[in-house]
């Protein structure tokens, strides 16, 4: 009888299952993606990535060096910009390694950072850990911890041993881009993602698309692959033949948003902007403004603020002997035509997002 | 009629048809690669939504190319030409975006901007006798580096609708007038090339500029103009790129360089075999771009542009070798 009472049991669970999984196909995962939207689209709260430290104490006769991937890039030189007002206020050495992107200047960047015994070195966003082997196992070996920050998603290893990852939520970033057409299709997308395999960034996202895409059977998509360097003379061509070759395309996600400035003529040329629209990522101020103006539809942003202090709070943590900063909590919120102008205009990078962050870091160093 | 006149009449012949084949070689071949992209995908391929957009998206790369032609056609290398296109497209989005200053006045700055630039590229070559190779090549850095500054490093996007419309949005013919623009600059350099004593200089000193100087020809003169104009062209690029994106960045318009230079030298196979020609650069252009469009509409990855554009080039150029190698032999 027992046995008996299971199996009705078993059964009334798996209908509710059953008719849960049906009513999401039925729908084509918009209710759960319009969830996701709606999440991301208010100005988000600050959670602290782990207990109170007293991070003047602590830092104290400590340096970081921050090695960025290209210093000319705004992305990475705000963010920079931004760590050293944040370093001077808690009160330690830090140092801006400024290069043009060139893997020579950032094999001396780490010498530089070894020979002069900086605690900890920072390849940020971009600087490819990859093509460091020797300098990173010699900094390690001369007593400097580097970290790898904002180049990884969560749970991605750094594929090279002596580096620290610091990661940011790429993959959810990339459902968020394939969430927003899914909402605005009402689960029919036709959609051509860009993306750029060579950066590390990438595959976090688009395994973050992939499963948006996932919970949305009336969904398809195709990826074309440019590499950094071919933006400027690939994108555009390649985004007209695929536009063109299949007249129901109805999104385009480029994966970072500099690449929309590409694709927004393409669309332009082809007479497809009134019914292709562009989804995308990273919050650059003149794609904010590009979706001010219409020509972009979402940018998922980030705040290039925040990002510095939740990195340095990730850096001072491991230099403070504290467990590792598995997820900064650096959140991400998405620009549409409805908030792209609290972001200013023209947009400024780190506006929109509020100020609260500012004294939750501050609470949570204890300064 | 004796044995040795027949053989001096079919050699003729021959000559005469090699001749031929080479000046349309590249349009037969761009024809042809119409044909097998156009069995293989039809419908999208042959549309004119297809051809409108090949001919509508390339003006910039048309007029750098023909920009890079004036220079090499007198034996000398503009190696800033894509940096000047950078420098003026930038100068257009911070007079207009940051500055407000009104689009017609920053396109005439752009321009000014790109003759500048070619009139001291001029200047250090001819007065300093350097290779045009090393003093261009510096050049190009060294406005990278004034466009970085200028620009703070960042892409300005919000240029002033009225250059856009007038570049890409308003079309004859359903092509973007970008299109047009092109032809005009390709057409006028043609003529200057084909009908007036200045093209035939041009000629002369690019074959050989001491027999150009003791046929009383101004070498100098005639070099700086190149550059000149190579100059003015590279700012032309710069406005239509800014048309056409609506946006300027610091960096993206380098890599126009190499698709510009294969485009000269392919350009070289045809119509005026072995010379510069503004015709043959804007066929090689858009049988580049046909061949790229139509490897993307098959779906076929990016990286397969790099081995049409390269070798595309290099089989041209043997073929032209050869063609030219044997009518050496035969002559």
């Amino acid at each position: 009888m027992k046995h008996g009472w299971k199996l009705v049991g078993l059964a009334a669970a798996m209908s509710v299952f059953g008719l849960a999984g049906a009513a999401a196909a039925q729908d084509n995962g918009v209710g759960a993606a319009k969830a996701d939207i709606a999440k991301y689209s208010k100005i988000p709260a600050f959670i602290a990535a782990g207990a109170p430290f007293d991070a003047k104490a602590c830092m104290h006769g400590k340096s970081i060096m921050s090695l960025p991937a290209n210093s000319s890039v705004p992305f990475l030189s705000t963010i920079d910009a931004a760590m050293t007002k944040v370093a001077g206020m808690v009160g330690f050495d830090f140092k801006v390694w400024e290069n043009q992107g060139q893997v020579s200047q950032w094999v001396q960047g780490m010498d530089f950072a070894a020979n002069n015994h900086y605690s900890l070195v920072d390849l940020l966003a971009g600087t490819d850990p990859r093509a460091l082997g020797p300098q990173i196992k010699a900094a390690n070996d001369a007593g400097t911890t580097v970290t790898g920050s904002h180049v990884t998603g969560y749970g991605q290893p750094i594929p090279i041993a002596g580096v620290t990852p610091i990661p940011i939520d790429y993959k959810e970033a990339g459902k968020l881009i394939a969430e927003w057409p899914i909402v605005k299709t009402g689960g029919k997308v036709n959609a051509i993602v860009l993306v750029t395999s060579e950066v590390l960034s990438t595959d976090p996202m688009i395994e973050g698309i992939k499963e948006a895409f996932a919970s949305c059977p009336d969904c398809k998509f195709k990826v074309i692959d440019v590499s950094l360097t071919d933006w400027a003379t690939k994108i555009q061509p390649s985004v007209q033949s695929a536009v063109i070759a299949d007249p129901t395309v109805n999104y385009i996600i480029p994966i970072y948003d500099s690449m929309s400035q590409f694709v927004v003529p393409a669309l332009q040329i082809t007479g497809a902007s009134d019914h292709v629209k562009i989804s995308t990522f990273n919050g650059t101020p003149f794609v904010i403004d590009m979706v001010r103006n219409g020509q972009v539809e979402m940018d998922v942003g980030e705040n290039l603020d925040w990002i510095a202090y939740g990195l340095l709070d990730a850096q001072m943590r491991k230099l403070c002997g504290f467990e590792a900063v598995t997820d900064p909590k650096i959140p991400l919120m998405v620009f549409d035509a409805g908030n792209a102008a609290t972001a200013g205009v023209p947009a400024e990078a780190s506006r929109g997002f509020g100020d609260a962050y500012i004294k939750g870091f501050k609470a949570l160093w204890k300064l | 009629m004796t044995m040795s006149d027949m053989t001096a009449q079919r050699h003729e012949r021959r000559q005469l048809w090699v001749d031929r084949s080479e000046r349309i070689g590249l349009i037969v071949a761009w024809l042809v690669v119409i044909a097998a992209f156009g069995i293989a995908r039809p419908g999208p391929f042959l549309s004119w939504a297809n051809f409108s957009t090949i001919f509508g998206s390339q003006a910039v790369l048309v007029v750098l190319t023909l920009g890079l032609i004036i220079p090499l056609t007198s034996g000398d290398f503009d190696l800033s030409i894509a940096g000047n296109l950078t420098l003026s497209a930038m100068t257009i989005a911070v007079l207009n975006v940051y500055l407000k200053l009104p689009i017609s006045f920053a396109i005439l700055a752009a321009l000014g901007v790109g003759c500048l630039i070619g009139a001291i590229n001029a200047v250090v070559v001819l007065f300093f006798r350097i290779n045009s190779l090393i003093v261009t090549l510096g050049m190009g850095t060294f406005i990278h580096g004034v466009t970085l500054w200028i620009s703070n490093s960042n892409t300005i996007s919000g240029v002033d609708f009225a250059l856009p419309t007038a570049v890409i949005v308003t079309r004859l013919f359903g092509i973007p007038l970008a299109f047009y623009y092109a032809l005009l600059v390709a057409a006028l350099i043609w003529y200057v090339f084909t009908f007036t004593s200045a093209g035939q200089q041009l000629l002369f000193v690019g074959r050989g500029r001491e027999v150009a100087r003791l046929s009383g020809i101004r070498v100098d003169r005639v070099r700086a103009a190149t550059f000149l104009v190579s100059g003015l062209l590279g700012g032309l690029a710069g406005v239509l790129y800014t048309g056409t994106t609506g946006s300027a960045d610091p960096s993206s318009g380098l890599s126009y360089l190499l698709p510009a230079f294969a485009a000269a030298f392919l350009g070289a196979t045809s119509i005026t075999p072995g010379r510069f020609n503004p015709i043959g650069s804007v066929i090689a252009v858009y049988f580049l771009v046909t061949g790229i469009s139509g490897l993307s509409i098959l779906g076929i990855s990016t990286f397969v542009q790099d081995l049409f554009y390269g070798g595309a080039l290099v089989v041209a150029v043997a073929l032209s070798q050869i063609v030219r190698g044997r009518q050496e032999r035969t002559s």
